[in-house]
């Protein structure tokens, strides 16, 4: 486990587990959709991972989609998606501020929403 | 008049050195005396009392000696009446009812002659009509002694002289009169000594205020209509960039949101602004205000300098050329701009001349506020995608119903027109600038069009569009209120970064108002109120206590533990770094802040600080290579730890920074069995009991965590953490109805916890309650206790 690490990859983590959960399955029945997700550790664009969050089968890889074409593709920064993802930021005004990138169908980018993923406890 | 003052900050929010923007000083001058004017006589209507406000004889029934005795009162006497233009004012003024006074206003801008009256008078004109003069059928002694005062102050900018305060009688003034004396004054201050230092201004301000008993800022940073409080800071902060005088902006604000609850919302304002000046209105003001300059700049006779306005451009290029888009770079506009900040051009009468003259000052100031509004948005590189987008929204999501409603940009691109304004100033200024560039060279040599141009082009346009949509209503209620509920959250978003930049950065962050300040003994009272579970009052008490003793690492280590048990994080890292400065081996602090680095999934520094607590524990500190602590691996650390609890099995200590330390590399399984066999040990520590349903929660084994977490409440039925953990799990399983009771209660305990704000904005989103989303966004706790009852 590298230092170097990105703090989202444990809430990707976190997420692989949960999409197996009953409320995890809700959500893929609602949305349905293959979003991928590149983060960046500083700048966007740069070294970024991808993480193919699939809500259709309910799963959560690491790397490219083998399956065609996600519906939206979104870009962060490390600390801006878990902004996101934890609501400290709405996807809006992550969009507006250049925080979050999207490509694909807006239809689909819409439904990205902070409830698809889990919140971390604190101990 | 009054919505152009407001919108362009003209006449109410002069910038120091550059009085002509000030349209009037006279005007400004008898505003402060009587307090009413054509542009705030709106205002002041709406305010109880204020209209009424002045104080009356009965107040001051021995008027006569002390008002003699006061400073300034030599220059109580009548106006000069010698001066047909002056009188001509005057007359303008006392013949004025609250809707004449506008027109007198205007009568007044038009009189070519005026502008002579005050040529020698620079910066303030000494000798002024005394309030006998304006109402000579209402002898009021108060103000009398009022207005000698506001003389003195006058005064003392011709001398320089610092400003005493001094008691004066008992003037009886009301709230009204005393906010509108100290927005006034602060706003005229800085006409007046627009030569002076900002500190010599605000020394002279509150010198004036605290003799008539003013206080300077409780009422203007004070509770503000909540929603647009933000609004309001935010406008403060970029009328900042323009002017070192913020004050001058905080009476606007004040102004504003006393206007603010009458108007109810921003259609209304929409609406009202339409009724009175037609859609053009503001449009055509503006140009007014241009014409009006013009002659302003020729009273000043031109004998200030154009600094200023090289300054602004100056700081314009500078912007501008941090964009590194060639096209822009290259551009005639940023060749234009860069000219001008050299000095080489300069803008005068209208024209664009090789520098030698100076009208631009004025001109700059407000067109570099448009250039520093298009500067904003230049930053959020969303403006290309932002067109395509609208172009992608309309054909994939022609019904905008079913869209989730927080993206209400996309909604709002769907009237056409509207969507084309915004997306050309959302092409920031690579486009605009271009543009406008390209006409401002064109035009060079030309006249009076010059300034119709611009204010045609881009004011008029856009404040008839947005008139239209708003008074058609064709963007429709929700949808506007959702523009400005995400523009709020926008701002406050962004203040709320600045104030987590400060924490994460490790500073922390102190209440205001401390009520344990100069307690005798903060320390034991702060432990006794953690004792009780009373958090947030504990942290007031130790607060204090480190405020008292900097050094008390004891203090710290406690204050940090207590905001930890009241889910804030971020304070806590701070104020355990703080405690661990003061006590760099206290195991405790050591742990506490790898579990709060571990919360913040900061790995690299919670393996850091766990690795601190082995190398310094007496009996573990053995197993700890020293050479080790630059190059930290997780694997390493993990496995010293396991040899510490090999070597004492019975130390729940070695098993709990064991069990944190598999969360971090997200072992969940063996965390969770190093928790159990450390609560065997520890039954009754709820902390552990928390950290074992933490991590059952984010093992997704949420059911379990819920149980763990109530045995740490049964323990501490205060401990906020876990009340919101318990939101959490539920949220996580999808019982988002349970999650919010969950998260208002510990919301209850901790209105500062704002992850629990933002968990229980999703959650309540969740379940589609709009109507309680807004509470949340307003922090109306009890709405929400009242609506979801635990």
């Amino acid at each position: 486990m590298a230092n170097t690490e990105l703090k989202s990859d444990n809430l990707f983590e976190m997420m692989k587990a949960h999409l197996a959960s009953d409320a995890g399955k809700e959500l893929t029945k609602k949305i349905g959709l293959v979003y991928q997700i590149n983060i960046a550790p500083k700048k966007i664009g740069f070294d970024e991972v991808s993480y193919i969050v699939d809500l259709k089968k309910g799963e959560v890889t690491k790397g490219k989609y083998e399956g065609g074409k996600p519906d939206a593709i979104f870009s962060f920064k490390d600390d801006d998606f878990m902004k996101v993802a934890t609501g400290k930021m709405n996807p809006q005004i992550a969009f507006m501020r250049g925080a979050m990138k999207i490509k694909g169908s807006l239809s689909a980018a819409q439904k990205f929403t902070p409830d698809i993923f889990p919140k971390p406890a604190k101990m | 008049m009054s919505m152009r003052e407001l919108v362009t900050g003209g006449a109410a929010c002069a910038v120091p050195g550059s009085s002509s923007s000030s349209s009037n000083p006279l005007g400004a001058f008898a505003n402060a005396l009587i307090g009413s004017s054509s542009k705030t006589q709106g205002v002041l209507k709406e305010i109880p009392n204020a209209a009424a406000a002045s104080p009356h004889a009965q107040f001051y029934p021995h008027a006569d000696d002390p008002v003699a005795a006061l400073p300034g009162s030599e220059l109580d006497r009548p106006f000069l009446q010698s001066n047909p233009q002056g009188s001509e004012f005057i007359r303008g003024f006392r013949t004025a009812d609250a809707n004449g006074l506008a027109d007198a206003w205007e009568e007044i801008q038009r009189q070519p002659h005026f502008d002579r009256v005050y040529e020698g008078a620079t910066p303030a004109p000494p000798i002024q009509p005394s309030l006998d003069g304006i109402r000579p059928f209402d002898p009021r002694p108060p103000q009398r002694v009022l207005s000698s005062f506001l003389h003195s102050f006058v005064d003392s900018s011709r001398s320089g002289i610092p400003l005493h305060p001094t008691p004066l009688p008992l003037l009886g003034l009301s709230q009204g009169d005393k906010q509108c004396i100290r927005d006034r004054s602060s706003i005229m201050a800085r006409h007046i000594f627009a030569d002076k230092s900002e500190e010599f201004i605000n020394a002279q301000v509150n010198a004036l205020l605290s003799s008539l008993e003013i206080e300077n800022d409780i009422h203007a940073r004070g509770p503000m209509p909540g929603r647009f409080r933000e609004l309001e800071d935010y406008w403060n902060e970029s009328q900042g960039v323009l002017k070192p005088g913020a004050h001058a902006a905080d009476g606007w604000v004040t102004e504003f949101s006393q206007n603010r609850p009458h108007h109810g919302d921003l259609e209304a304002w929409a609406h009202s602004f339409e009724q009175k000046h037609g859609a053009g209105g503001w449009a055509s003001e503006f140009e007014q205000e241009q014409a009006q300059l013009t002659s302003v700049d020729q009273m000043r006779g031109g004998n200030i300098e154009s600094l200023a306005a090289i300054q602004q451009t100056r700081m314009l290029a500078h912007t501008l050329s941090q964009n590194s888009d060639p096209k822009f770079q290259n551009s005639k506009f940023l060749q234009f701009v860069s000219k001008m900040s050299r000095g080489e051009l300069i803008i005068d009468d209208n024209q664009v001349k090789p520098a030698s003259e100076n009208w631009a000052t004025e001109y700059q100031q407000q067109y570099n506020g448009g250039a520093s509004w298009a500067d904003e948005f230049v930053h959020d590189e969303a403006s290309r995608d932002l067109v395509e987008a609208k172009e992608a929204y309309r054909l994939i999501c022609p019904d905008n119903q079913i869209c989730y409603s927080g993206w209400w940009f996309f909604d709002f691109f769907q009237p056409d027109q509207w969507a084309e304004e915004f997306a050309t100033v959302f092409r920031g200024p690579d486009h605009w600038a271009n543009e406008f560039g390209a006409e401002r060279l064109q035009q060079e040599s030309v006249d009076d069009q010059w300034v119709n141009e611009f204010s045609k082009l881009h004011v008029d346009d856009w404040a008839e569009e947005f008139g239209r949509q708003v008074g058609e209503g064709a963007l429709g209620d929700s949808s506007s209120d959702n523009w400005a509920n995400s523009y709020d959250e926008f701002l406050n978003e962004q203040l709320v970064a600045k104030q987590r930049s400060d924490a994460s950065r490790g500073v922390y962050v102190f209440s205001d108002m401390n009520p344990y300040v100069g307690h005798q003994n903060p320390l034991k009272e702060g432990q006794e109120l953690f004792r009780k579970g009373l958090l947030s009052e504990a942290v007031l008490a130790l607060e204090a206590e480190v405020m008292k003793n900097p050094e008390n690492a004891e203090g710290w280590r406690l204050l940090g533990i207590t905001h930890a048990e009241n889910d804030d994080d971020q304070q806590a890292i701070a104020a355990m770094m703080r405690a661990q400065e003061a006590d760099p081996t206290n195991l405790e602090v050591l742990l506490a802040l790898g579990v709060s680095h571990t919360n913040e999934l900061e790995q690299t520094a919670a393996l850091k600080y766990l690795y601190g607590w082995l190398r310094h524990h007496p009996k573990y500190g053995t197993l700890a290579p020293p050479e080790l602590a630059n190059s930290l691996y997780y694997a390493d650390v993990a496995r010293l730890f396991n040899e510490a609890a090999q070597m004492s099995p019975e130390d729940a200590d070695v098993h709990i920074v064991l069990g944190v330390l598999y969360n971090l590399s997200r072992e969940y399984d063996k965390a969770i069995a190093s928790f159990k066999t450390a609560l065997k040990l520890k039954p009754n520590d709820y902390s552990l009991w928390n950290k074992l349903g933490a991590t059952q929660a984010n093992s997704v084994q949420s059911a379990d965590a819920i149980l763990a977490y109530q045995q740490a409440l049964d323990l501490k039925p205060n401990y906020v953490r876990a009340w919101a953990n318990m939101g959490i799990s539920y949220a996580n399983q999808g019982m988002y109805e349970e999650s919010i009771r969950y998260y208002v209660r510990a919301l209850a305990m901790n209105p500062k916890a704002d992850n629990a704000w933002q968990y229980l904005r999703i959650s309540l989103s969740c379940v589609s309650r709009n109507d309680m989303v807004e509470a949340c966004d307003s922090r109306n706790l009890e709405l929400l206790q009242k609506e979801f009852p635990l």
